[in-house]
């Protein structure tokens, strides 16, 4: 499903080059959950944005499905999105002038899909905000908006969700439950899921690890090949 | 469609309601004042022609060719024929040297006129409007004239060797203008009288008028017969257009057509700035949303088609609402000035309608577009760092495109270069002020602000940390002020400048051909019905027999009427009232001319039509004696003002010797009206010019376009608010945001709405003393170029800029953030 070899990122500042990421090497079967862990500033959602082709390393390759999306350019690497991708982010990133359907129908619409409010509809109703869909974000609490988020991005059916740190801006309560939500839909939905956690728990509800140290892979990927 | 859908939502964002708010104003003004311009100015075209009573006048000194009357009649194109003279007219021992126009019986091709059986009827039941002349065997005669010959309506009165029935007293025809220089009563005869009279004579004095018109549907058929006509001219024929018809109130309409011109075009700029400021917002706006477009996988060339079909969109939507609420303004508009005119204002063409959609596209196309044109190359990568942000449009190429964009709409709204160029320059100048000035300001307010209390402090050191936004929001506010004060100026001096005609007691008679030896009585006359004159002025009639020794040419004889009839010649130390020097000297250095010559000042345009140059000499012949003169000086005279203006002014001591007669101008009321009844039965040879119905048709004009001037005014000074309200919105989520954390962190009300306070404030003085600096720059270029008003210094804007900006800036910024300390800061921060 992806395959990740030898990628590398620098970059140039002012004090020299700056190394955020070297020689990261995975591999990643359909259905399978990866979780990247490590401190703050150790390349994680650098890590993430490359594997979601939303970055390009500076060295190194990353294909998804045989295709090598680093030697596309980015309208390519636009097309793979659009057919393989979803993602769920920390700030949840719902826009605030729609509301929680029109959120979650949006990426469809862009699809083209010809019943995207209803899919919508069903979406929020799985992720328990059948009565809210009228909401905006603004009316919703945290936890409420990161569940039109999952909604939003299991409603276009991806391949692989990458999720930067779903729960980090949730309490522990509210993060659990939204953890559980989204190992749930992705057991339903046959999702591959890359995430990004600070969280042991969370980490250790993926069949695979990936920990990161200073931009390095501290060990081979872990973990059992599903 | 999706653009469509996400069109529609996005005014639920509340960001795109000020862009669609603006692009309607900004359609609606243009709208609404093209379509009055239109209107209006086919009114003029017509109401002149109905001044002139025909399309176009040859005036001559000579019959009207055969030919002519035979070619226009082939072409369909209507005539009339007048001949106007001087003839003495008898009823029993009575006699009265009258002037006549004769008029065919197609007289007036355009207008009407108005007759009564009432003599010097005043009210408007007792006046009949007619859209035809006197038949033959009658007369229409002026009211004066029944006392003059002591006469009634249906007495018989003869006219040289024929007599006529006085059937009519002739208040008012429409070319009535035309004869302020004729003597005594006046009478319109019919055309076909004129030989029976027996009063044409060859070497008879006589002044020819043909008048043609066109027919509704052979206007090519006009032009085209105008165009042979005007071949047919030798120099005894001088053509007159409508134009030439009534200068004055022509003039007064101009003006205030073009200060419709001048407020339309601030309304465009305005809401321009206004387009520009919330496209900006806007902009910013979307920048997460297409970061997760990107994300989402879709196309950056996808982005771009989907923020054009909602522009497009936009400025179609934005365009049909603009053009409904201009026509229903103009509607407004065209009720208070409704009375402008006698007759209906005719519909507006397409040009006004087109006018106003394209400046909604072009609007957009130069505002919006270039601040969302960066907005497909942002990162997707954005999603997981806020800082990864799209390079906006070089704000050179921005700046650029919004200034041709306002060029373009200016230049082609007005036709009218020096407009454009003053409002543009007057625009860039406080632009450019704003942004090198304010920057010093800023910094000065950042270094020495510390030295205040912690409020200002904070505040000061805010505005230099968001420089950016401060200047951009500096640029609206004092672009809009200036703009504001552009507005207010001018109309001011144009309301100053009628405000003499809008005077009730503004004279409107003038008294000429006064003897010396009857001005006593003629003043005593006056004295008793307790009028006012504007003063006495003593003058020579004579005339010019040489120009530089020579005796001017046939030739130049025929072409110039001051050549053949006798000029009046007035002295003065002072220069009159509304008289400036155009070229040489006024008496005060020149005591006397070289050589001896008596030094004279001319009318500007009357010496280039002399072709004559200063230092030429001029010889008149006054009263048999010969003198000459050397031009020392050129004046250009106030036509609109009603007090005496003479064509030739001497220094006192050359023409006191000569046989003088006095004149004077004066305020005659209505009911005082057979004042001029009894001068002219006590003193026939005075000679009084009656301004009263011209005046109250000036007066009655001028009170409307001022009273829509208000009006547009409003409308413009609400564009000016919409600007300070995009301005001020364009860093309020920042603001909002501070104060919710100072908010947090336990910060009062006080310090949190006076740091607002002070801010704004702070901008808004700023803004207001830039904004004077440009306004009196463009106010001294349009005075100049385009009202002919005189130069002034306006010292009131350098205090109503600053402080009525700070107030004004400085109360929107509280009332906007007054949110951050009414509701709990977590609400304020979650809401943003």
């Amino acid at each position: 499903m992806i395959e990740v070899s030898n990628i590398s990122k620098q970059v140039n500042t002012s004090e020299g080059t700056l190394r955020i990421l070297e020689q990261i090497n995975l591999s990643l079967e359909a259905g399978e959950t990866l979780a990247i862990i490590g401190p703050s500033g150790s390349g994680k959602s650098t890590l993430l944005g490359i594997l979601a082709g939303l970055d390009v390393p500076s060295s190194g390759t990353v294909s998804i499905d045989g295709k090598n999306i680093t030697a596309m350019d980015e309208e390519g690497r636009a097309a793979v999105r659009a057919g393989h991708v979803g993602f769920v982010f920390q700030s949840f990133h719902l826009l605030p002038g729609l509301t929680a359907l029109e959120n979650v129908a949006l990426p469809l619409e862009l699809q083209g899909m010809p019943d995207a409010l209803q899919t919508a509809r069903t979406y929020l109703e799985r992720v328990g905000l059948g009565e809210r869909v009228s909401h905006y974000p603004r009316q919703l609490s945290g936890g409420e908006q990161q569940r039109v988020a999952l909604a939003r991005a299991f409603a276009c059916r991806p391949a692989i969700l990458f999720a930067d740190e779903p729960t980090g801006n949730l309490d522990t309560g509210t993060g659990k439950k939204i953890n559980d939500l989204l190992f749930e839909l992705n057991a339903e939905e046959g999702t591959t899921l890359i995430l990004v956690t600070h969280e042991k728990t969370l980490a250790a509800r993926c069949n695979r690890r990936l920990e990161l140290q200073a931009g390095r892979q501290l060990e081979p990927l872990s973990g059992i090949s599903a | 469609m999706l653009a469509l859908k996400m069109l529609l939502r996005s005014r639920r964002g509340g960001q795109l309601g000020l862009i669609f708010s603006a692009l309607v104003l900004a359609v609606a003004v243009v709208t609404s004042v093209a379509l009055l311009a239109e209107r209006v100015e086919r009114a003029l075209v017509k109401e002149s022609s109905s001044f002139l009573a025909a399309d176009l006048v040859v005036s001559s000194s000579q019959a009207t060719d055969a030919d002519w009357l035979e070619q226009a009649e082939q072409q369909g194109i209507r005539t009339a024929r007048i001949a106007s003279f001087a003839s003495m007219t008898f009823a029993g021992d009575e006699m009265h040297l009258a002037s006549i126009k004769a008029v065919e019986s197609s007289y007036p091709l355009r207008g009407a006129v108005k007759r009564s059986t009432v003599p010097f009827a005043t009210e408007e039941s007792d006046i009949e409007t007619i859209e035809s002349g006197p038949k033959p065997g009658e007369l229409w005669v002026d009211s004066r004239l029944l006392p003059l010959l002591n006469i009634e309506l249906g007495d018989t009165v003869d006219v040289g060797d024929g007599s006529f029935k006085v059937s009519h007293i002739l208040i008012e025809e429409p070319d009535s203008g035309s004869s302020f220089s004729a003597y005594g009563a006046r009478i319109l005869m019919n055309w076909a009288d004129l030989p029976a009279s027996g009063v044409i004579q060859p070497g008879s004095r006589v002044s020819y008028r043909f008048l043609i018109a066109a027919n509704k549907e052979n206007t090519d058929k006009f032009d085209k017969y105008v165009d042979w006509l005007n071949q047919q001219l030798d120099v005894h024929d001088r053509i007159i257009t409508p134009d030439e018809a009534q200068a004055s109130i022509a003039s007064t309409m101009d003006k205030g057509r073009r200060f419709l011109l001048l407020a339309g075009s601030i309304g465009v700029v305005l809401a321009g700035i206004a387009l520009a400021l919330a496209s900006h917002h806007f902009a910013n706006g979307q920048l997460l949303q297409v970061a997760l477009f990107k994300s989402w996988g879709i196309s950056a060339n996808r982005v771009r088609k989907l923020y054009t079909q909602q522009i497009v969109l936009l400025a179609i939507g934005g365009s049909l609402m603009g053009l409904l609420i201009g026509w229903g303004f103009h509607q407004l508009l065209v009720s208070a000035v409704r009375e402008w005119l006698p007759i209906a204002l005719p519909m507006a063409g397409a040009r006004p309608w087109i006018t106003g959609f394209a400046t909604g596209i072009l609007c957009l196309v130069g505002f919006t577009l270039p601040a969302l044109w960066h907005l497909p190359t942002q990162s997707p990568l954005a999603v997981l760092r806020r800082d990864t942000q799209a390079q906006s449009l070089n704000s050179l190429i921005r700046g650029s495109l919004g200034i041709l964009t306002v060029a373009v709409l200016l230049f082609w709204y007005s036709e009218n270069l020096y407009l454009s160029m003053a409002i543009l320059l007057g625009f860039g100048i406080t632009a450019l002020a704003s942004i090198a000035v304010g920057l010093v300001l800023l910094r000065l307010g950042k270094t020495y602000g510390h030295w205040m209390g912690s409020i200002w402090r904070l505040a000061l050191s805010n505005l230099w940390r968001r420089k950016k936004p401060s200047l951009i929001q500096m640029v609206g506010f004092s672009g809009a002020i200036a703009l504001l004060m552009i507005m207010t100026v001018v109309r001011t001096s144009l309301v100053d400048e009628w405000r003499w005609q809008l005077a009730e007691d503004a004279p409107n008679h003038f008294l000429v051909n006064v003897a010396a030896y009857e001005l006593g009585g003629v003043k005593n006359l006056v004295d008793q019905r307790d009028l006012e004159t504007a003063g006495w002025y003593s003058m020579v009639r004579g005339r010019i027999t040489h120009l530089n020794n020579q005796p001017p040419s046939e030739l130049a004889v025929d072409g110039h009427e001051s050549l053949r009839r006798e000029l009046n010649l007035s002295w003065t130390s002072d220069l009159p009232e509304g008289n400036k020097i155009v070229q040489g000297q006024w008496w005060d250095t020149t005591a006397a001319g070289t050589n001896n010559l008596a030094p004279v000042s001319l009318e500007e345009e009357l010496l280039h039509e002399l072709g004559l140059t200063l230092g030429d000499t001029v010889r008149f012949s006054v009263g048999g004696l010969s003198f000459d003169a050397v031009v020392t000086s050129t004046r250009s005279l106030n036509w609109d003002s009603m007090t005496p203006n003479f064509y030739f002014l001497f220094p006192e001591g050359y023409l006191e010797d000569y046989p003088r007669t006095h004149m004077t101008s004066l305020y005659i009321p209505s009911e005082d009206k057979l004042l001029v009844n009894d001068l002219l039965r006590s003193y026939p040879t005075v000679q009084v010019i009656e301004l009263d119905k011209i005046i109250d048709r000036i007066r009655s004009i001028v009170s409307q376009v001022t009273r829509g001037l208000e009006m547009m005014t409003l409308l413009i000074l609400g564009c000016g608010i919409l600007v300070m309200f995009a301005a001020v919105s364009l860093s309020m989520s920042e603001r909002l945001q501070e104060s919710a954390i100072l908010r947090t962190l336990g910060s009062s009300r006080r310090l949190i709405l006076g740091v607002q306070w002070v801010e704004f404030t702070t901008l808004g003085l700023m803004a207001g003393f830039l904004a004077a600096l440009g306004a009196e720059f463009a106010v001294a270029m349009l005075q100049r170029f385009m009202f002919s008003l005189p130069f002034s210094w306006h010292s009131w804007l350098w205090i109503a800029g600053p402080l009525g900006g700070g107030l004004l800036v400085g109360l929107l910024g509280v009332v906007y953030s007054r949110k951050a300390v009414t509701q709990p800061p977590l609400r304020v921060l979650n809401s943003l």
